[in-house]
C-alpha cells in the first residue's frame, strides 16, 4: 500500500520525522568539561602559572610550586619547606612548548607532570576544541589515553600502536575514532617532556661527531653566500603572529660563525680570530640581525632571568637556548653587500658534542600569537634550517636520514590497509565507469549483473572500511576544513588519517564526474548498512510491511537535509563548538565510530530508530536527515554525466515506479541531487521487456518478422534501413 | 512538451555558443562574473539596481580587505549576504545555469535549488581563494 500525504501512515511518519530531530537535539545536550573551557588569559603570561593551574593534581606530593623557569618554560614543584625542600618533580604547560595543533586545528593545552627521574606522574587537559571529543566519543576516553602515560619514562619511545619490544617501542591504545588527536596528544606530550627533560638534565644530548672546516680562504659577498644557503632568513608575518599591518612582523637573518671562510667574511678578520680566542672547545657561535620589522628578537627575557626566550636552536630533539652570558655585540656585518639591520647579536651555543655544525640544525623565533577576540595569547614558534654548505665542510655533508614524519609513518604501517581500501574505490569508480555494459546484462527481472557489485561494495564498505577502518565521511570533517582553512591548515592533520583522507579525495573527484549518487548509494558505510538492512528484511519477508513515502510528502521532507546543511554551516559561522554539537545529528559516530550500547541512551536511542526505521523504509536518513548528503548534492548539481532518459519517459512512470530514491518527477526527469545511483532506471533503459517504448517497438517488429537490432546508446532499438538492391540500383 | 533528457528546459544563448576558445571564455566571464542582464533589468528594475549597488558595495568590501580594513568576520558576512542577494538577481536576470561538463556549452531553466547551489559553489570558491590570498599576504587576519 503506497500511503497518501493525508494518510496516517504518512501523519505517523511526520511526527516519527519530528521526533527523530527531538531526539537528535537531546543526543546534544550532553556535555563535555574541557570543551572550548575558559581559560585564565593570565596562564599563558603569569610566572605564577601555578595559582591558575591544578598542579598539584599532575604531580602528586608536591605541595608548592616554582615561577616559570627555563626556555621553554617549566615550574619545580617541591615537598615540604625550609631546609626539608625537597624536589618532586616538573610541571609543564604544553603550550608553553609546542604549538602543535590536533584535528581541530587548535591545540589541546594539557598540564604535564613529570618527577625528577623523568616518569609521567600526571597529565590534565585544560582545554581542548576536538569535535568528536564533545559528543562522538566520551571525554573520559582522552583522560584514559593521558592516563596510560603515567609511570612511563620520557625518553621512551612511545608509540599509538601495538608495542614492539624488539624495536624498544612501548605502544599506547589510540581512541578509536579519533586517531588524529591522540596522534597529535602523543606528539604534544613528547616534545614537551623531552623539553623539560633535556633542560634539567634527565635526557642526556645525543653525541654528533665534530663538524671538520674547509678554509678556502675566499671571502664571498653577502648575496654569494645567501645563494649558497651558508646565509638564512627567517621571516614572520603579522598575520602569522594575530595582528596586522604591512610589512613582516619580523625578518631576520642568521648564520654559523665558526667556519673560517664565513666567519671571516661576516665578523672581519680581526673579529672573526677575537671571537675563535673567546670561544671554548666544543662551543659554538652564530649571528643574528633583524633587518625588518619592529619586534625584538632579544626580547626582554633576558632583563629578568638572564634568558633570551624568544630565540632557539634546535638540533634533532636537542634544544639550545641563551642566556646573558651565551651573548656578544655584533656592531657590523663585514660581507659586502650586506643589509642595514636594526638589531643583532652573536649567541653562543654551549653543545660540547651535542651539537654539530656538520648536520642540519635549525633556528627558532618563538612568538605568541593574539587571538583578535579574546585578546588571549597562545605560543607559536617558527623555524628555518640551517645545514652548512657541503663545500665548507670537510669530506662534504654527512649521510643524515630523517626520520619519517608521524602522518607517513601511519601510511607506512597501513600499507596494506590503504592498498585495500583504494583498490575498494577504484573498483567500485571502474564498475560504475563500466555501467552501460552491466545495465544492458541485466533486466527488470534480473539485476544481479548490477547488484552484484553493488552489494559486494556495500559488505565491504560496512564491514571493511565501516567497521573495520573507521573510514566514515562525516559533515564535522567538511566543518573542521572549514575551521582549520580559517586558523591552521596543516595537511600532517589531515594526512595522518589516511582512509578519510583518501575517501574524500575520491568523493570530491566522483561528485563533479557522476554526482554523489555514487558514494551515497554505493560506498557510504551507513548507507549502505540501512539500504542493506531493507533489502535482507525484504528477503526475509517483512517486503508487505515495507513502504514508500508518498511523493507529495517525499518532496517536502527531503529540504530538511538541506536545512541541516545550512543551518549547520551558518551556525559554524559563529560558533564551531555548536555547529559541533548540532552534527550529532548524523548517527555515525554511535553506529560506526563508536558502537550503538557504548554511548548514552539518547544516542543509542537516536540511531537505533533511525536503523529500525529503515527496515520498513529506504534510507529514511540519506533522503530526509543527512546533511552530509545534503552538502554533496549541492554541487553534484553541475555533475559532468548524469543517467540517460528517452522522450517517452515523460509520461511513462515505469522508472519513476520502481525509483527507490524517489528522485524521477511527474515529467519524468531525474533529479540527480537526490539520485543514489542505483541503475534500476538505467536498466530498464535498455531492457526491451521492461521499458514499454522498447517492449512496444519489440512487439512490432515480432509481428512483423523484423530483425531485433542492437539498442543504442540513446535507449531504442537501432533503425532497421533498407539498402537498395544493385538491381534496383541499376 | 517537456524534454525529460535535461533536468529542466533548454536554454539556447546565442552569445554562449558562438564558436571558438575566445567567446567561450569570455561567454564564461561574462556568465560568472556579471549577474545582471538587460531582460533582468526590465522585469525588475529596482531589485536589479538594488543587486547593482550590493555588488558594487561587496567589491569595495574586498578592496578595502585587501588594503587591510576590514575584519576577516565582517568581509565573510558581507560577501554571504551578497551570494544571498546574488540567487535573487540572478534568477531575475540569468535564470539558467549549465548542464554537464563546465566545458560544454548546453544551459538549461535554472530553478531556485540550482540557483542556490549554483551561486553558493561559485561563490565558495571565489570567497576561498581571496580568503586565502589576502590572509597568505597578512591583509586579513583571522
Amino acid at each position: 500500500m503506497i500511503p497518501t500525504i493525508d494518510s496516517p501512515v504518512a501523519r505517523a511518519l511526520m511526527r516519527y520525522a519530528a521526533l527523530m530531530l527531538l531526539l537528535a537535539c537531546l543526543a546534544t545536550t550532553a556535555g563535555a568539561t574541557s570543551y572550548e573551557a575558559h581559560l585564565p588569559p593570565e596562564l599563558s603570561t603569569s610566572p605564577r602559572m601555578c595559582d591558575y593551574v591544578p598542579c598539584a593534581e599532575v604531580l602528586p606530593g608536591a605541595d608548592s610550586f616554582s615561577e616559570r623557569k627555563g626556555s621553554p618554560p617549566y615550574v619545580e614543584g617541591y615537598r615540604g619547606s625550609g631546609d626539608g625542600k625537597k624536589l618532586v618533580g616538573y610541571v609543564m604547560l604544553s603550550t608553553d612548548i609546542t604549538d602543535l595543533p590536533a584535528y581541530s586545528g587548535k591545540p589541546v593545552v594539557t598540564l604535564i607532570g613529570m618527577d625528577a627521574r623523568g616518569y609521567f606522574t600526571g597529565v590534565k587537559v585544560l582545554k581542548h576544541s576536538e569535535p568528536i571529543l564533545l559528543l562522538g566519543i566520551p571525554e573520559q576516553a582522552l583522560i584514559d589515553f593521558n592516563h596510560q602515560y603515567v609511570g612511563k619514562f620520557v625518553g621512551d619511545q612511545l608509540e599509538i600502536g601495538q608495542s614492539r619490544p624488539d624495536e624498544h617501542i612501548v605502544g599506547l591504545d589510540a581512541i578509536t575514532g579519533a586517531t588524529v588527536t591522540v596522534i597529535a596528544q602523543n606528539q604534544v606530550m613528547l616534545n614537551s617532556g623531552m623539553a623539560v627533560a633535556k633542560q634539567v638534565g634527565i635526557l642526556k644530548p645525543t653525541p654528533r661527531a665534530a663538524a671538520k672546516f674547509v678554509d678556502s680562504g675566499a671571502a664571498p659577498t653577502w648575496q654569494q653566500m645567501v645563494e649558497e644557503g651558508s646565509l638564512q632568513r627567517l621571516s614572520v608575518s603579522p598575520a602569522e603572529v594575530g595582528s596586522s599591518g604591512a610589512g613582516p612582523f619580523i625578518e631576520l637573518w642568521f648564520g654559523y660563525l665558526n667556519q673560517p671562510t664565513l666567519g671571516r667574511a661576516i665578523l672581519g678578520r680581526s673579529g672573526y680570530d677575537r671571537l675563535m680566542a673567546d670561544l671554548k672547545p666544543g662551543d659554538h657561535a652564530i649571528f643574528v640581525i633583524r633587518t625588518a620589522g619592529g619586534e625584538s628578537f632579544k626580547g626582554s627575557g633576558f632583563v629578568r632571568g638572564g634568558i633570551y626566550d624568544r630565540v632557539q636552536v634546535r638540533q634533532g630533539r636537542d634544544i639550545f637556548s641563551f642566556r646573558d652570558t651565551d651573548y656578544l655585540n655584533l656592531y657590523g656585518v663585514a660581507a659586502p653587500g650586506a643589509p642595514a639591520f636594526t638589531e643583532s647579536a652573536i649567541f653562543i651555543i654551549h653543545g660540547g658534542n651535542a651539537f654539530s655544525a656538520a648536520y642540519p640544525w635549525q633556528f627558532v623565533f618563538l612568538g605568541n600569537k593574539t587571538d583578535r577576540e579574546t585578546r588571549t595569547k597562545t605560543f607559536v614558534n617558527f623555524d628555518r634550517e640551517y645545514w652548512l654548505p657541503a663545500n665548507y665542510l670537510q669530506g662534504g655533508r654527512p649521510l643524515v636520514v630523517k626520520p619519517d614524519p608521524t602522518w607517513l609513518k601511519i601510511w607506512k604501517d597501513r600499507a596494506g590497509a590503504i592498498v585495500a581500501f583504494t583498490a575498494l574505490l577504484l573498483g567500485v569508480a571502474v564498475v560504475y565507469a563500466n555501467r552501460d555494459g552491466l545495465v544492458r546484462r541485466s533486466s527488470h527481472k534480473n539485476k544481479w549483473p548490477v547488484n552484484g557489485f553493488k552489494y559486494v561494495a556495500w559488505v565491504i564498505s560496512i564491514f571493511f572500511a565501516g567497521f573495520g577502518l573507521l573510514a566514515q565521511p562525516s559533515i564535522t570533517q567538511v566543518l573542521t576544513w572549514f575551521h582549520s582553512l580559517l586558523f591552521q591548515w596543516k595537511w600532517e592533520l589531515f594526512l595522518s588519517d589516511p582512509f578519510i583522507f583518501i575517501f574524500w579525495v575520491f568523493i570530491i573527484v566522483t561528485v563533479f564526474v557522476w554526482g554523489r549518487g555514487l558514494f551515497c548509494g554505493w560506498l557510504c558505510p551507513f548507507g549502505s548498512l540501512t539500504e542493506l538492512m531493507y533489502k535482507v528484511a525484504r528477503a526475509l519477508g517483512l517486503k508487505r510491511f515495507q513502504t514508500m513515502l508518498p511523493k507529495r510528502l517525499h518532496d517536502r521532507l527531503k529540504w530538511v537535509k538541506y536545512a541541516v546543511f545550512i543551518g549547520l554551516l551558518a551556525v559554524s559561522m559563529f560558533s564551531m563548538g555548536l555547529a559541533e554539537k548540532l552534527a550529532e545529528v548524523e548517527p555515525f559516530k554511535t553506529t560506526i565510530l563508536v558502537g550503538l550500547f557504548k554511548r548514552s541512551w539518547p544516542y543509542t536511542l537516536f540511531a537505533g530508530t533511525l536503523l529500525g526505521l529503515s527496515i520498513f523504509i529506504e534510507r529514511p536518513f540519506c533522503k530526509y536527515l543527512c546533511p552530509l548528503g545534503a552538502a554533496l548534492a549541492m554541487p553534484t548539481t553541475f555533475r559532468w554525466f548524469g543517467l540517460k532518459r528517452k522522450q517517452e519517459c515523460d509520461t511513462c512512470k515505469a522508472c519513476a515506479k520502481g525509483c527507490g530514491s524517489l528522485a524521477i518527477d511527474r515529467d519524468g526527469r531525474i533529479d540527480q541531487r537526490e539520485c543514489l545511483l542505483c541503475m534500476d532506471c538505467m536498466i530498464l533503459y535498455y531492457d526491451q521487456h521492461g521499458c514499454p517504448p522498447l517492449a512496444q517497438e519489440r512487439r512490432r517488429r515480432t509481428k512483423s518478422g523484423l530483425e531485433m537490432t542492437r539498442i543504442g546508446a540513446d535507449g531504442y532499438f537501432i533503425p532497421i534501413r533498407q539498402i537498395p538492391t544493385q538491381a534496383a540500383e541499376k | 512538451m517537456v524534454d525529460p533528457r535535461l533536468p529542466s528546459d533548454r536554454v539556447e544563448l546565442p552569445y554562449a555558443t558562438r564558436p571558438g576558445i575566445v567567446a567561450w571564455l569570455t561567454a564564461e566571464i561574462w556568465d560568472h562574473l556579471w549577474p545582471w542582464s538587460r531582460a533582468g533589468f526590465q522585469t525588475g528594475r529596482a531589485l536589479q539596481g538594488a543587486g547593482l549597488a550590493l555588488g558594487l558595495a561587496a567589491s569595495v568590501v574586498w578592496i578595502l580587505a585587501g588594503l587591510g580594513h576590514m575584519q576577516a568576520g565582517a568581509v565573510i558576512a558581507w560577501w554571504f549576504g551578497w551570494s544571498v542577494f546574488e540567487v535573487v538577481v540572478r534568477l531575475g536576470a540569468k535564470p539558467y545555469v549549465k548542464e554537464g561538463p563546465w566545458w560544454g556549452r548546453c544551459y538549461r531553466r535554472a530553478g531556485r535549488m540550482d540557483m542556490l547551489c549554483y551561486v553558493g559553489f561559485k561563490n565558495l570558491l571565489i570567497g576561498a581563494a581571496l580568503f586565502i590570498a589576502l590572509k597568505s599576504l597578512g591583509a586579513l587576519v583571522v
